[in-house]
């Protein structure tokens, strides 16, 4: 039975004026549709566009506070002066935010805020609010399998939650924050329980917590050739990943060839360039040496520390593969394997 | 899992911007290899351990992790030697004394220097490996009597890419060093000795158990070189490795460097090998 908290009924056909009026307030980050298939989350211009139901969208909000590319200062070769790119607050209200996005947004906090902390990652993150929206999983999604609050219904860490139920959603309140964002809106009360959360459809067959056991045997594993034989090393799974933050940095000039900026753009551990050393030497030039990487970089290596997956099961790196592979697979391989070892 | 508390006070406002430094002075130790002495301007004027390295950029072009090859001597003063391999290190090499480069760091774990002192220095250098680790035979320099022995294996592909010549010479006539060079392809002028590095391990006396060996070369050089120490029967917790990795930030956000758990920026570039053993994919 699902616990209840302090709970108000927003029916469907009020949505949109509980957008606008959210609005009001600060910029609304919401999912839209985008193409036949696909939603993005956009900032929100027409409440009639924002979709609460959807599946996943292709990038997850990580984009707001770690864009896929972005300056890190400018230049000119002139004087030698460099000025830092202004970096704003993101101070947005990001609704209909499922589960696993603001775990994995946690997870690029502690990447960021952790060592060096990172002063425009951090500016970026200060004073939005994050409302969450349960979620019908689909055969992607596993982050029950990863997650301790991961089920498509947990509120964990959210601000606010909408649960959709008949004719409308619940709105339930989990900060002070939260509560300053709908006081001024007058909500009628819901005294029932929140409905039990669907099932996940997917599913590793072991919980995280044997993980680190489990990829400390699997250095060796013939699994990771088996996914190497149909993976192209085309980065996709690292683009569509929500936890993957490595960058590569670059300078771009003007046609005056005076001016320019040093850039950041999102890299990928799949790509075979990424461990390339002056001279030509590939630290990981096998695609079954990228793919064990990527995977130890969500499974073990972070998570030994923090006894946290970096993985948070939205099941975009499966879904969005252009060859095919489920990284359920792989880990269900592993334990397969690692079983079958142990009799 | 939870979001950070509070952002910290001290936060550096942009973990990215170099300083610009002059270059003193320049030589050029082969056809390939550049040597650049640089003043750092006072403000700063930083400190550094031998094995460490900075990121050296050049606005326009681009940022690479270049080792120091000085010892520490006066803050903000420091030499480099550059191969040139790539765009960034071609137009290093095209700069003069009085030009201007970025420079952000010094960065990562350098040699354990205290742990050196009282022992006997072993230092196995291959190819441009000898840049990071002049640093450190140059530390040991100025205390020398703070070391026991210090002995130089120093191999190289050809006569030719030799570097720091002029300091072999003298290394060679050092009583206090006892240097060996060997040439893998010698030219016909060659008087010395011909073979890779490990042929010259062979060859020296140690007190093993006394001794500490700071191996920097190829990554190939790596496994011939740590057989052959361990043939010698030199524990494995006297020896200490520096990798080459792409380190692209140099502040542990960019994932280039990662190797298994470690991060070679952070926790490296120098290694001490019971711990860089435990890294599968380090060498």
């Amino acid at each position: 039975m699902t616990k209840i908290f302090p709970l108000a009924f927003i029916s469907d056909d009020v949505i949109p004026d509980w957008v606008s009026h959210l609005g009001k307030k600060k910029d609304v980050i919401a999912p839209h549709k985008s193409g036949i298939h696909s939603f993005s989350f956009e900032k929100v211009s027409n409440p009639n566009h924002v979709i609460l139901n959807y599946n996943r969208t292709l990038s997850s909000i990580k984009k707001y506070f770690l864009p896929p590319k972005e300056t890190l200062f400018s230049f000119s070769t002139h004087n030698h002066v460099m000025v830092s790119e202004n970096v704003e607050p993101v101070n947005s209200i990001f609704l209909g935010v499922h589960n696993y996005d603001l775990q994995a947004l946690f997870r690029l906090d502690h990447n960021f805020s952790t060592g060096n902390p990172e002063s425009q990652y951090l500016t970026r993150r200060k004073d939005s609010i994050f409302i969450g929206i349960a979620y019908n999983p689909d055969k992607w999604h596993f982050s029950e399998s990863v997650l301790q609050n991961g089920s498509p219904n947990n509120s964990n860490g959210f601000d606010l939650f909408v649960h959709p139920i008949d004719n409308g959603y619940i709105l339930e309140t989990l900060t002070e924050n939260g509560k300053n964002l709908i006081s001024d809106y007058p909500l009628e009360e819901y005294s029932d329980i929140i409905p039990p959360s669907p099932k996940q459809k997917h599913k590793i067959n072991e919980m995280f917590v044997t993980f680190s056991h489990l990829f400390s045997k699997s250095w060796l594993s013939p699994v990771w050739e088996k996914y190497a034989e149909k993976c192209v090393g085309c980065g996709t799974c690292n683009l569509v990943c929500p936890t993957c933050f490595c960058f590569d940095v670059k300078d771009e000039m003007e046609l005056d060839l005076v001016k320019g900026k040093r850039v950041r753009i999102q890299d990928g551990c799949m790509l075979r360039s990424f461990s390339e050393v002056a001279g030509g030497e590939i630290f990981r030039d096998q695609k079954a040496a990228r793919m064990r990487h990527r995977l130890y970089r969500k499974f073990k290596y972070i998570s030994d520390e923090t006894n946290e997956s970096w993985c948070v099961g939205c099941g975009r790196c499966s879904a969005y593969c252009t060859a095919g592979i489920s990284i359920v697979d792989i880990v269900n391989d592993l334990i397969l394997e690692s079983n079958a070892k142990e009799i | 899992m939870k979001s950070f508390q509070s952002i910290p006070e001290s936060l550096n406002p942009n973990l990215y911007i170099p300083t610009m430094g002059v270059i003193k002075q320049t030589r050029m130790l082969t056809e390939k290899e550049k040597w650049f002495e640089i003043q750092m301007p006072e403000s700063h004027a930083f400190s550094y351990e031998p094995g460490q390295f900075v990121e050296v950029s050049l606005l326009g072009i681009g940022e690479a992790p270049i080792s120091i090859t000085s010892a520490m001597e006066t803050p903000g003063l420091f030499e480099m030697a550059i191969r040139d391999v790539g765009m960034l290190t071609q137009q290093l090499h095209a700069l003069n004394v009085g030009d201007k480069l970025g420079i952000r760091g010094p960065f990562g774990q350098g040699f354990d220097v205290q742990n050196f002192k009282g022992k006997d220095v072993l230092i196995v250098a291959g190819g441009i490996g000898l840049v990071p680790l002049r640093s450190l035979i140059h530390t040991i320099f100025k205390d020398r009597d703070s070391y026991g022995r210090l002995i130089i294996l120093y191999g190289s592909k050809t006569s030719k890419d030799l570097l720091y010549r002029n300091e072999l010479n003298m290394w060679e006539s050092n009583p206090g060093i006892e240097f060996q060079v060997t040439v893998d392809q010698p030219s016909p002028d060659w008087n010395g000795i011909v073979g890779v590095i490990t042929t010259l391990i062979p060859t020296v006396s140690l007190d093993v158990e006394n001794t500490v060996a700071a191996i920097v070369g190829p990554p190939v050089m790596y496994k011939f070189v740590l057989l052959s120490l361990h043939t010698k029967g030199l524990p494995e917790k006297n020896m200490y490795l520096s990798l080459e990795r792409r380190m692209k930030c140099g502040v542990g956000k960019c994932g280039h460097c990662q190797i298994n758990q470690s991060l070679v920026c952070q926790d490296g570039p120098v290694y001490h090998y019971p711990e860089l053993k435990k890294l599968q994919e380090a060498i």
